[in-house]
């Protein structure tokens, strides 16, 4: 077996060398009853490497991508371009094979590259500190209500019905099992009213929880909100699918927000049919002792040279145990410096760019809707809902399109239950990014042409 | 005294400043594809005042700066990485190579099924392998981590015990040698724990046991091997008597590498397992992440288990994403699925044929370290270790030396270190898992350096002990700086 470097004569000399003579004397403490026979699992027989190449081309064959389609699926993850430096640096063995930096003399590359992360996230969502990740948006956004909880000694939660689906479904999941009522504000379109949400909120209430851009891609302005969580001395949470809008729109932090979660997937992490992605969590810094998750601090060694820690480890687990912030241990680390080097390598100029090309694709698409075909209204970035005529008409694009090697969008009622409630299964999420081109947007109006 | 069985040498070190430090205007941007126009006027009023001030070096600059952080870490390529509890095992190439063919790693997970065929046969076969290779009847892949996992487990238990009208049972039973995510996953499911006393042999004493079941008892959260690296060999009479007492068994599976082959912790009566793919089916762990936590269970608890899950419909893969007994979602998509696919084909490599040799050589090497370990090093439980092996300090205190001294000794000369100060049972725990991809001359080298530290130790040469580490680009850190006033961004 090509992993197992030990010879038999190396494993009898071990043996023999503890006065042992098969490798099952090893077993004797595990009851017989309880031995597997060797051998006997239900298992293929073993592959070569050339045998587990082969395996997973044909599979992967079997599968349409975003590299021989048009891909317009956004719902919380997003086709962006992934510079090829950016897997080439997380392919390097130092960073993918190590191990989270326990022994700091030994993993200073780790640490200062989260420490890199944990800067330029909190510029760039306008925030005082970030941890070093969570899982994913829809945990990240349950851990800050969670931790709204802690800070504020409060227990309602509030949250509006704009929010990702699939982010409402985790967070009141993970709050299902504590005290306390959790709030879905059902706004009835595809929008945010924030006066709705506001309307929501009492003196009871932790956080209250809204999503910017929106689910349905809808930008729109968030002060009110910081007013009406000051008034009623909650915390303000904004959750975001795609953190590229922030090369271009105002960041969370700019309208006051006091933690900003969501996805990091924009930032150079391919799709991976949902996962590993990257989940951020940033916030104030006087609600530091509060975040979850693990964070890297600067600090000086024994010859007062600067070099980094994981810090502040009495919040965690691993100290803390049962009063732990999170339960959180392995995070998605190597996602971090995945995004670092993004980051680098875009700089504010790329990461504007990408942001508008991410936009100006989408009011293309939209300037060009044909008659029968309704975008939502109001300032998008770059996803929006399209309401067509009739589920057949929405239907007979999404596969008239498919036809053309295009993905066309997300019908909506496969993520957001009850959306026909609005007016029936006719709408499609749609999303675009700097993968898309002028043709590719020619193509996808060309097939909702022929379609309707 | 000779270095020249260790590989610790000082090469030529560079030192690299932070990005924001580099001088420099950012260059001219990377070109990006697209629709070459700006966003829309609606989103004037919308836009940044002040520009985020993310860097910006060129390529080469770009990669300059990482590689050389990268230079600065100990990986599993870099050398032996003895972390007990971590599995630190060597991570095929091939594994990462297939992960990233475009058909697997630039698939949206909102696809239609008929477009996603392949990789769900992948993931579909992944849950068939590890309810095989962990004797249970079911497994979920949503977990993110084996943190996650847990959570997950006890969020099935619940709701178990919630649809057998037992909503009283809050108490969940821990081993004080048990990880700290367990009790944090507790508290997390609305309930809390209680720490049993470990027997004077490491391992969970019945009668302590039996003294805090009753009519409250939610769980048992246990780790098999335990983290002081033996077996619970008393696992059919634990399992019993928490059953009859209303209870369910929940298994932390961080020490499956222990088994895999060799036994199934589903046939001892357990409830449920959280695997974490990132240890046992060698997934990287990045330096810290991200990892899999799936977790395996039995008939009592496959009915609760959470959606999205995958599903066989004659030759056609579904993704069932509504279950009425369901404790729910717990991640916005089906799981790591990269993290899977590398998974897939590391089982793939081993097969029915080869599997065990996993758990045979893990053991063996644990063993063979602590053999020729155990005479200079106080072993505080007798016996043989599974996959892991425990050692204290002890013996080294009587001369001023510490664990941490001996850890950072090793770091000067090649190793990383085993973990230290876990499990919390003993003190000053040194815990050493070889895993099976070390060879016996890795192994020998390295308790070549463990018998060294011992007699420098021994002979009052201890200032060495002390300095370390001297090699690395960093020596001893402060942490309590850190955390005292702590620095987490870098202002300009």
């Amino acid at each position: 077996m090509r992993y197992l470097p030990h010879t038999n004569s190396d494993r009898q000399a071990m043996l023999e060398s503890m006065g042992l003579h098969e490798i099952m004397d090893l077993f004797t403490d595990i009851p017989k009853e309880f031995h597997t026979k060797l051998g006997s699992l239900d298992l293929p027989d073993a592959l070569s490497e050339a045998g587990i190449v082969k395996k997973f081309t044909k599979a992967a064959e079997k599968n349409r991508h975003a590299g021989n389609t048009r891909c317009f699926l956004g719902g919380g993850t997003y086709h962006h371009f992934v510079p090829a430096v950016v897997d080439y640096v997380i392919s390097r063995g130092e960073f993918l094979t190590a191990y989270t930096p326990y022994q700091p003399e030994i993993a200073q590359g780790t640490l200062q590259a989260l420490f890199e992360y944990q800067t330029m996230i909190a510029r760039l969502t306008g925030m005082e500190v970030s941890n070093a990740s969570m899982y994913e948006a829809a945990t990240a956004t349950a851990e800050a209500a969670l931790m709204a909880r802690r800070v504020t000694r409060k227990t309602r939660t509030v949250i509006a019905g704009s929010v990702n689906p699939r982010y409402r479904t985790v967070t009141e999941n993970y709050l299902s099992r504590l005290e306390g009522d959790y709030v879905e504000v059902a706004m009835g379109e595809f929008g945010t009213d924030l006066s709705q949400v506001i309307d929501a909120i009492d003196e009871t209430t932790a956080c209250v929880i809204v999503q910017y851009p929106d689910f349905y891609g809808s930008v729109y302005d968030l002060a009110p909100l910081r007013e009406a969580c000051d008034a009623h001395k909650c915390l303000m949470v904004v959750a975001f699918s795609d953190v590229s809008a922030f090369g271009l729109i105002e960041s969370p932090g700019a309208y006051g927000a006091d933690i900003a979660v969501g996805s990091g997937q924009a930032l150079g992490i391919p799709m991976a049919f949902g996962g590993p992605h990257l989940g951020v969590f940033a916030c104030k810094q006087k609600y530091l002792r509060q975040m979850p998750g693990r964070v890297c601090g600067l600090t000086t060694d024994a010859d007062g040279k600067r070099g980094f820690v994981l810090t502040l480890s009495t919040r965690e687990q691993h100290i803390r145990r049962e009063k732990a912030t999170s339960n959180i241990c392995t995070n998605q680390g190597l996602m971090c410096t995945a995004a670092s080097t993004y980051m680098t390598l875009m700089g504010d100029a790329g990461l504007e760019t990408v942001a508008n090309h991410s936009a100006a694709a989408l009011d293309l698409l939209v300037s060009k809707l044909p008659n029968g075909v309704v975008a939502a209204d109001g300032a998008h970035y770059n996803e929006t809902v399209l309401t067509f005529a009739s589920q057949e008409k929405r239907d007979a694009f999404i596969s008239e399109a498919r036809n053309n090697d295009i993905f066309a969008g997300i019908p909506l009622e496969t993520i957001e239950k009850g959306a026909e409630q609005i007016d029936g299964n006719r709408h499609l999420l749609v999303a675009t990014t700097e993968m898309i081109e002028e043709d590719d947007i020619s193509d996808y109006i060309q097939a909702m042409e022929v379609a309707l | 005294m000779s270095n020249t069985t260790y590989s610790a040498t000082s090469g030529i070190q560079q030192e690299e400043r932070l990005l924001f430090e580099h001088a420099h205007e950012a260059p001219e941007s990377i070109s990006l594809p697209g629709v070459q126009g700006k966003a829309p006027s609606s989103l004037d009023v919308f836009k940044r005042k002040s520009a985020a001030n993310i860097p910006g070096l060129s390529e080469p600059e770009t990669v300059r700066h990482f590689v050389r952080l990268s230079q600065w870490n100990h990986g599993i390529e870099t050398g032996f990485y003895p972390l007990g509890s971590c599995t630190m095992k060597y991570n095929p190439r091939v594994n990462e190579q297939v992960a990233r063919l475009p058909g697997l790693a630039h698939v949206h997970p909102d696809q239609p099924e008929d477009s996603v065929q392949g990789i769900l046969g992948l993931l579909y076969e992944l849950q068939g392998w590890l309810t095989e290779i962990s004797g249970f009847k079911d497994v979920t892949l949503q977990p993110a981590a084996g943190a996650h996992g847990e959570l997950v487990g006890l969020m099935m238990i619940r709701k178990c015990l919630d649809a057998r009208g037992e909503q009283g049972r809050k108490k969940v039973l821990v081993p004080d040698s048990a990880h700290g995510t367990n009790p944090a996953s507790a508290a997390l499911c609305g309930m809390y724990t209680v720490e049993i006393k470990s027997g004077a042999d490491g391992r969970i004493d019945l009668d302590e046991l039996k003294k805090h079941l009753d009519d409250d008892v939610a769980a048992l959260m246990m780790t098999n091997p335990n983290t002081a690296g033996t077996f619970e060999s008393d696992i059919k009479e634990i399992c019993q008597l928490v059953h009859d007492a209303g209870g369910l068994v929940y298994g932390d599976g961080a020490n499956l590498n222990a088994l895999v082959g060799v036994a199934r912790p589903g046939d001892m009566g357990l409830d449920c397992l959280h695997i974490n793919v990132h240890k046992t089916f060698s997934t990287p762990h990045g330096g810290g992440g991200p990892g899999a936590g799936p977790v395996a269970v039995n008939d009592t608890l496959k009915p609760f288990l959470p959606v999205p899950r995958i599903e066989k419909d004659g030759d056609v893969f579904k993704v069932v994403t509504e279950d009425k007994q369901s404790i729910g979602s717990v991640l916005s998509t089906l799981g790591q699925t990269g993290v899977y696919m590398r998974a897939n084909a590391y089982i793939s490599a081993f097969g029915h044929n080869h599997i065990h040799k996993i758990a045979q050589d893990a053991v063996l090497n644990a063993n063979y370290v602590l053999s020729r370990l155990k005479d200079v090093y106080h072993v505080p439980f007798e016996g043989l270790c599974k996959h892991e092996c425990l050692l204290t300090d002890e013996w080294q205190n009587k001369h001023g030396v510490k664990t941490l001294d001996i850890a950072k000794r090793l770091i000067d000369l090649g190793f990383h270190p085993m973990t230290v100060y876990f499990p919390l049972i003993v003190h000053g725990a040194m815990l050493i898992e070889p895993t099976e991809t070390e060879s016996k001359e890795t192994l020998d080298s390295f308790c070549d350096a463990m018998l060294e530290i011992a007699a420098q130790c021994e002979a009052g040469d201890t200032q060495a002990l002390h300095d370390a580490p001297v090699k690395p680009i960093r020596r001893r850190l402060d942490e309590t700086q850190a955390a005292r006033k702590p620095v987490l961004v870098w202002s300009d």
